[in-house]
């Protein structure tokens, strides 16, 4: 091949990596390519300065709602009915018929919160608080630990081995008095060791403080299922 | 598998998860890879309805054919990215004259980070695309632009010398001189 030729084909290599070359130029630049040290070289050498353009773009967060769509196919597509672990995963309904926000393709509704392990009022839970704080109750959902502390009126919720959020989404606090799930006006993310705490401003009533993972900003009512739900004794 | 556990892979470890149809697996695939799929895809399609419907089409086919990942074709996320690109353009090419943005200014956005939220390897990518950046900012305008249209824009050669008012040639070597100099920006051992 001549020193022109050659020229000509390296020409085209930046164009085929960039996707330029119309598919049939692409298969005669890859049938030279392959009989080429030189050329070939020569591509690999320039492959990162294209495989790198897409991390140049301004970045912008992914709405939360694709994130559902997504996952709600992905759970009805592998058949499970538990997910692996995790806020997101926990999609579904909430305990206490509870109507949910519209949400696309609720197939999959799932639930797997548990509110586990209940101890009586300032009895053997172990957690007391300090002062005149006492531990009301603990919850457990899978691989998630949740303490309610009372002190007067209003309560401490702490959490345990959460997992990190995405950036578009926070942890929200809610109660139930009687058959009413309201906000308890509580935002909060996990700390970098998976703790958390949220203040419960009013417990005068409540029997269950719950926790689900909602889209930054909170939400009017719950939109996924609560990752712990801890029942509070009268 | 628990998320928790997935996130301790790396992501060519997560891939025959992936293929098994492993929920947590992808879903930890996801939280690694989706911001920057949906960034592209936005700055491809410039529509914030048709980016998402074009990053879960793309990860739905990771999902789908996650198996088929060859490691020897390049990373985990250049494979995803290109798949995002490719899906991306395809829906730009289905809506007639659609144009590409073009713009790369996302320092300030990216500042808005809580460092603590900064992983090693995200702290890599953001050197990565501060270089990147500053490569392709660092071109002549001309050679930019036929990079833009070509990659960001899924115009072929032919079709941006025309719409340039450019002999072919002109373009080929225009790409060819632009992705040479952004190239020889980018420190050795990146991708």
């Amino acid at each position: 091949m001549n020193e022109i030729e050659h020229d000509r084909w390296r020409d085209e290599l930046a164009a085929y990596l960039l996707g330029a070359l119309e598919p049939g130029e692409s298969a005669e630049l890859e049938r030279h390519v392959a009989g080429c040290g030189e050329c070939r070289q020569e591509l690999d050498w320039l492959r990162p300065a294209v495989q790198l353009l897409p991390e140049s773009v301004e970045r912008h967060e992914p709405p939360a709602r694709l994130r559902r769509r997504l996952f709600e196919q992905v759970r009805e597509e592998a058949g499970t009915t538990r997910p692996s672990w995790g806020f997101h995963s926990l999609r579904g309904r909430w305990p206490g018929g509870l109507a949910l926000r519209p949400v696309a393709g609720l197939a999959a509704l799932i639930l797997i919160v548990a509110s586990g392990a209940l101890y009586a009022a300032g009895g053997g839970s172990g957690g007391g608080g300090a002062g005149g704080a006492t531990t009301v109750a603990v919850g457990h959902a899978p691989g998630v630990t949740a303490q309610v502390v009372r002190e007067d009126g209003s309560g401490t919720l702490r959490l345990a081995n959460l997992r990190q959020l995405p950036r578009d989404e926070v942890l929200q606090a809610w109660v139930r008095r009687g058959q009413r799930v309201v906000s308890a006006k509580a935002l909060f993310v996990p700390n970098p060791d998976g703790t958390a705490t949220a203040t419960i401003d009013d417990m005068q009533g409540v029997s269950a403080v719950m926790v689900t993972a909602e889209p930054r900003g909170g939400s009017v009512q719950p939109t996924s299922a609560p990752i712990v739900s801890v029942p509070i004794p009268n | 598998m628990r998320a928790g556990k997935a996130e301790r892979l790396a992501d060519e470890e997560l891939m025959p998860l992936i293929g098994e149809q492993d929920p947590g697996a992808f879903e930890v695939f996801f939280d690694r890879h989706g911001g920057v799929a949906y960034s592209l895809a936005y700055r491809i399609v410039g529509e914030r309805g048709a980016a998402e419907d074009v990053t879960q089409e793309a990860f739905i086919s990771v999902w789908r054919s996650g198996a088929r990942y060859d490691a020897a074709r390049g990373s985990v996320r250049t494979w995803m990215l290109g798949i995002v690109r490719n899906r991306a353009i395809d829906a730009l090419r289905s809506r007639a004259g659609r144009a590409a943005k073009l713009d790369f200014d996302d320092d300030s956005i990216l500042e808005h980070r809580p460092a603590a939220e900064l992983t090693d390897a995200e702290a890599l990518r953001r050197e990565t695309a501060h270089e990147v950046r500053g490569a392709l900012d660092g071109l002549p305008g001309e050679q930019a632009k036929v990079i833009e249209l070509a990659y960001f824009g899924g115009f072929s050669h032919s079709e941006i010398a025309s719409m340039l008012e450019v002999p072919l040639g002109t373009v080929k070597g225009r790409m060819r001189l632009g992705l040479e100099k952004v190239r020889g920006e980018l420190a050795e051992g990146l991708a």
